[in-house]
């Protein structure tokens, strides 16, 4: 074969036998338990304007897709992501439905990426959106959604990380930061690089406050990291950011699942889209999160609807591989439960018998 | 295998960083370091430690597979590694620098033509000039980069220097400081959380050791030369 033919493109998998098998059935799981939670499911295009997901997700992240003209000359790209594409569909189509829409996605995304570590260009994400409610219930009702659909494929040993955007930004506002400064603050805060977050605060902060902090952006743990972040912090927003983990972390506990959630001051991923509550999901087995979500109020508006918005994803890649080893041996192969039939002789009845055997739900193999 | 497992770089920072964590009250059996073994646990068995090349450390613990790191802010910048950085350990110091010949050094990089760079350190140094606005043309070594400027192969260099005494017998001059270097304590971001109270837990060890060592010389005079028998 020439090498063109046996070359594969960079990121991209082919995937057969039991990997497959494993991922429909977690695919099947996860998308039982949104349906189990009233989310309808969405079938999304492949592709759509490249505008589109610059306005969704920024110009910058917008920057990984991959991208290509259409015959009429307009910019498309392969979708990187599903909830800009849901957003617009709710903002026009959905604009009259009653509130809250609830709906589930499944599918791949393409972004073209720097070769890091287990990045493909193309993955698989399972995820859902609950559009129209600003409240806590909502919030809450995502975050148990995701406990119960890592529950139903068999993944122990994860814990969810509850952050808040409130939090952080009360300190960026109290601290009176320009939109540079902030996003350097926020990189040394994502590191936790705490001895250079002591220098960057120095021209802005006396000691006390300083070490305050410091403090309170590398504080994560349970419940009780609240208490002692109430009494260090004094602004208004981040205090009200509190309160909100406060309730959720609550609830969390009365209904037994706080032991899979970890409240962490620290997070501040996707701060320019999120702006409530947000979380990450890791499990033992893994180095990076196997899915996270948010609440992001500002997305709507940007199609010309301003409502509120609370969703996540989960890498179905990432699931799949924790639950391939206790799943794969329940799941029929390809070769055991099969009743094979030779094809020599009268075709006719050789295939009569299969259509039989077929009809009674067995597996047949003619060889 | 228990506890966190905790990657170490071979080389320039492996016996201070051993040095520490004896200091902090984590020791190696005795021996251990002879032997060829690439993975030991420690005495309390709480911790196991890998050795691998210092550019790989960022690697080991970006995937999970090691849940902390030690290595230097040089090959943590380069690795672009996305990991958490808690803790300036400070020893292990050097800077990253552009350097070239005393002419060079006057007349400066034509800002028009493309500046031709020798480096171990190709992403730093691509950012470096892009930050200058210069074009750059890399050129990729893995080793005796400053022979790359004597030789006449690049134009300038990018390389760590730490007492500057190879550029000096190489008749060439630091241009410029690109960055400062020193030891970093990393973590992996799932194992921040999934081990919080062990991570968590060697973190205030290894703080409360550097607190009691004072300065960084100490901990640097303290390494035992035994562990040089581990090299790359």
């Amino acid at each position: 074969m020439s090498s063109s033919l046996s070359k594969i493109p960079p990121g991209v998998q082919y995937i057969f036998d039991t990997e497959v098998r494993v991922r429909r059935w977690v695919e099947r799981q996860v998308m039982d338990v949104f349906d189990g939670w009233s989310y309808s499911e969405i079938i999304l295009p492949i592709f759509d304007y490249a505008d589109l997901f610059a306005l969704g997700m920024g110009k910058i992240q917008a920057e990984m897709t991959y991208r290509f003209t259409g015959r009429d000359g307009k910019l498309l790209a392969l979708r990187p992501e599903m909830t800009s594409l849901v957003a617009r569909t709710v903002a026009t189509r959905f604009r009259e439905s009653h509130r809250p829409i609830r709906l589930s996605y499944s599918g791949e995304v393409f972004r073209w990426d720097e070769p890091r570590p287990a990045r493909q260009h193309e993955f698989h994400q399972i995820g859902l959106e609950h559009v129209g409610s600003d409240r806590l219930e909502a919030d809450t009702e995502v975050l148990i959604i995701a406990i119960e659909a890592l529950r139903r494929v068999g993944i122990e040993g994860f814990m969810i990380t509850l952050g808040h955007v409130g939090f952080i930004q009360g300190i960026a506002e109290k601290l009176e930061l320009d939109a540079a400064a902030r996003s350097q603050m926020y990189g040394i805060i994502d590191r936790k690089e705490t001895e250079e977050f002591d220098e960057f605060l120095r021209p802005h902060a006396d000691e006390k406050t300083r070490e305050a902090f410091c403090r309170l952006t590398t504080l994560s743990g349970k419940k009780e990291i609240l208490t002692e972040a109430k009494s260090l912090i004094g602004n208004e927003r981040s205090i009200a950011a509190l309160d909100d983990l406060g309730r959720v972390y609550g609830i969390a506990e009365a209904i037994g699942i706080d032991e899979h959630i970890d409240i962490d001051l620290g997070d501040v991923g996707g701060l320019d889209y999120y702006t409530g509550l947000t979380f990450k999901i890791y499990a033992e087995g893994l180095g990076t999160a196997l899915g996270s979500g948010g609440r992001y109020d500002n997305l709507l508006s940007q199609f010309g609807l301003s409502e509120p918005a609370v969703g996540f994803s989960l890498w179905l890649d990432w699931l799949a591989q924790l639950s391939a080893a206790r799943v794969a041996p329940t799941l029929p192969g390809s070769n055991n439960n099969v009743s094979t039939l030779g094809a020599n002789g009268d075709l006719a009845s050789v295939f009569k018998e299969a259509t039989r055997l077929r009809a009674t739900g067995t597996r047949v193999e003619v060889v | 295998m228990s506890g966190i497992t905790i990657a170490l770089a071979k080389g320039r920072l492996q016996d201070s960083s051993l040095a520490l964590f004896q200091h902090s009250g984590i020791s190696l059996p005795d021996g251990v370091l002879d032997s060829r073994r690439l993975l030991v646990e420690d005495n309390s068995n709480q911790y196991n430690f890998i050795f691998v090349k210092p550019g790989d450390v960022p690697t080991y613990v970006e995937y999970g597979v090691a849940d902390a790191g030690i290595c230097g802010r040089d090959v943590l910048m380069e690795s672009a590694a996305d990991v958490h950085e808690p803790l300036d350990l400070r020893f292990g110091y050097c800077r990253l620098v552009l350097a070239g010949r005393p002419e060079s050094a006057e007349r400066g990089y034509n800002p028009l033509v493309a500046a031709r760079v020798a480096t171990k350190y190709p992403r730093i140094t691509a950012d470096y000039f892009q930050r200058h606005g210069v074009p750059v043309e890399l050129i990729v070594l893995s080793g005796s980069v400053e022979l790359a400027a004597v030789l006449g192969l690049a134009h300038h260099i990018v390389d760590l220097v730490e007492t500057g005494r190879t550029l000096r017998d190489n008749g060439l001059v630091v241009i410029d400081t690109i960055a400062e270097s020193t030891a970093r304590l990393i973590v992996n971001r799932a194992s921040y959380h999934l081990k919080r109270m062990a991570v968590m837990g060697l973190i205030k060890l290894l703080r409360d050791g550097l607190q009691t060592a004072g300065q960084p010389e100490v901990i640097q005079s303290q390494a035992s030369p035994a562990s040089d028998r581990i090299q790359q």
